[in-house]
């Protein structure tokens, strides 16, 4: 039987924050334990990084427009390109950690680590299963996902206990990388190398 | 070429020997008929195939919707693509007026919701209601936290007499890559405790019937166009299963029952039958289904 995800999600949130409590503290024997919880200062500075990725989307959105639905999907096909192409120009000088800071991508990493491990045998193949169609391929900062290529179906009890994430961004698993994409103009925002078990 | 093409299957339609359109379902008037199909988006000669029988079907069982369980477009999704893997196959379904709503599978760029004809309004979830059936249509690649409050939301608040689930990846299955175990941990308890009385899914390529799994009748309907041979198996679970061609189901839901057929490539019922909606039923066996061709495994 399932225990409530929030619990699953706490537990590991702790753990990650003590090796991180413990990490600083052995830094320098002479300081004080920090005031504030440094997992929640790592959380906050993310929330205001995928804010200011949207305020700069936005700011793009304004100009190409926003998407109705239509009959024709060249309409699609050209908003979504407008849209990354705005965006990539927008974000030019971006490269890995500008929003999975170094900070982040550590806890991230823990807490998925420690998540596979509570799994079965068989979810893991499942999930492991779920990868096969996807490309090998590395991503990179500004890349478009490939087009020819389906996306991973996001493990479902892993979701819940990721920070939350506006609509029009998601969370991908490509291989051994957890990729933050932007999902109407396809294009990968950043990446965690290594944070997921294959 | 592809006037050629065209123009060759509508010579073969007369000509090709396929079975009779044998219409298993009542007919009643007043019901909510549909169709349901999965992984169809291949554009290959199967797909028309398919395509062509369920013309041929809905002229003697006239279906006014249908429900795409998913992989609605295989590989590159450009204009051309939509024309030739879903415009085309169904051109004359959509003539009719036949209103696709698609569930979005893990081949399909979520941008797909901004497709009019899938109706999907520019959500990659939804729910419809048809008579006195309420649909919830799911993104069951991407199950986030904002979607599972949407679904407990319109669950406790629908007041249809009928509630079906329909979305891409199985929760029971025999196929090889078997169930989506974690899906059936977050999506389950909300579907027994709300009343959904059926489950439709796509994503392995066969077709199954299961036997009520906590109340809640499932089948996986995902050959419109791709096939996997011998991928079922017996097993206590099955009620009937198909894995020799591609097929697709039609389904009438009149009063508290639901009737329904499933219909091969060649025009083939290999499986009929009815089932009654939880609330109404009052026996612990309520469904009543026969398999006309029963699968054999290889």
């Amino acid at each position: 039987m399932l225990r409530p995800l929030d619990f699953y999600r706490r537990t590991t949130v702790a753990i990650a924050s003590a090796a991180l409590v413990v990490g600083t503290a052995c830094k320098n024997e002479d300081t004080k334990p920090p005031a504030v919880d440094p997992t929640e200062t790592v959380f906050t500075d993310f929330a205001n990084r995928v804010d200011k990725y949207m305020q700069l989307r936005k700011s793009i959105v304004d100009t190409v427009g926003d998407l109705d639905p239509t009959k024709s999907q060249a309409e699609i096909t050209v908003r979504s390109t407008t849209l990354a192409n705005g965006l990539i120009a927008a974000r030019a000088q971006a490269k890995p950690g500008d929003i999975f800071t170094p900070e982040f991508s550590a806890l991230i990493a823990t807490l998925i680590k420690e998540e596979y491990k509570r799994r079965s045998i068989s979810v893991q193949e499942t999930r492991g299963d779920q990868q096969d169609e996807l490309p090998d391929f590395k991503p990179t900062v500004n890349q478009m996902y490939p087009t020819t290529y389906p996306l991973a179906t996001f493990p479902a009890t892993l979701l819940p206990l990721l920070p939350s994430l506006p609509e029009q961004l998601e969370y991908r698993v490509v291989q051994h990388y957890l990729v933050l994409r932007d999902v109407e103009a396809n294009v990968i925002l950043d990446f965690i190398p290594n944070a997921v078990p294959m | 070429m592809r006037s050629l093409w065209m123009a060759g299957i509508v010579a073969t339609m007369g000509a090709t020997s396929m079975a009779a359109q044998d219409i298993k379902l009542p007919l009643k008037s007043g019901s909510v008929r549909f169709l349901v199909l999965g992984d169809a988006g291949t554009g290959d000669r199967e797909q028309f195939d398919v395509a062509n029988q369920m013309l041929r079907y809905g002229r003697r069982f006239p279906f006014t919707f249908a429900i795409m369980l998913g992989d609605n477009i295989y590989g590159s999704e450009r204009p051309q693509d939509f024309e030739r893997k879903f415009m085309q196959p169904y051109r004359a379904l959509l003539d009719a007026d036949v209103e696709f709503n698609a569930a979005l599978g893990n081949h399909d760029d979520p941008n797909q919701r901004y497709f009019k004809p899938f109706n999907l309004g520019g959500n990659r979830y939804r729910t419809f209601k048809k008579g006195n059936v309420r649909f919830f249509v799911i993104d069951s690649n991407y199950l986030d936290p904002a979607q599972m409050k949407w679904l407990e939301q319109e669950l406790s608040q629908s007041g249809s007499d009928w509630k079906i689930a329909y979305f891409h990846h199985p929760l029971y299955t025999t196929a090889r890559r078997g169930p989506e175990v974690e899906l059936r941990a977050m999506l389950e308890p909300l579907f027994v405790k709300h009343g959904v009385d059926v489950v439709f899914t796509g994503h392995e390529h066969i077709y199954e019937r299961l036997t009520p799994q906590k109340g809640i009748y499932h089948f996986t309907v995902g050959g419109a166009a791709k096939l996997r041979k011998g991928d079922t198996r017996a097993d206590p679970s099955i009620a009937a299963r198909y894995d020799r061609d591609r097929s697709f189901l039609l389904a009438e839901i009149a009063g508290d029952t639901l009737y329904f057929q499933a219909v091969t490539r060649t025009g083939a019922v290999v499986d009929k039958g009815s089932l009654v909606r939880r609330e109404a039923r009052t026996a612990p066996a309520a469904a009543n289904g026969s398999a006309a061709a029963p699968a054999k495994s290889p």
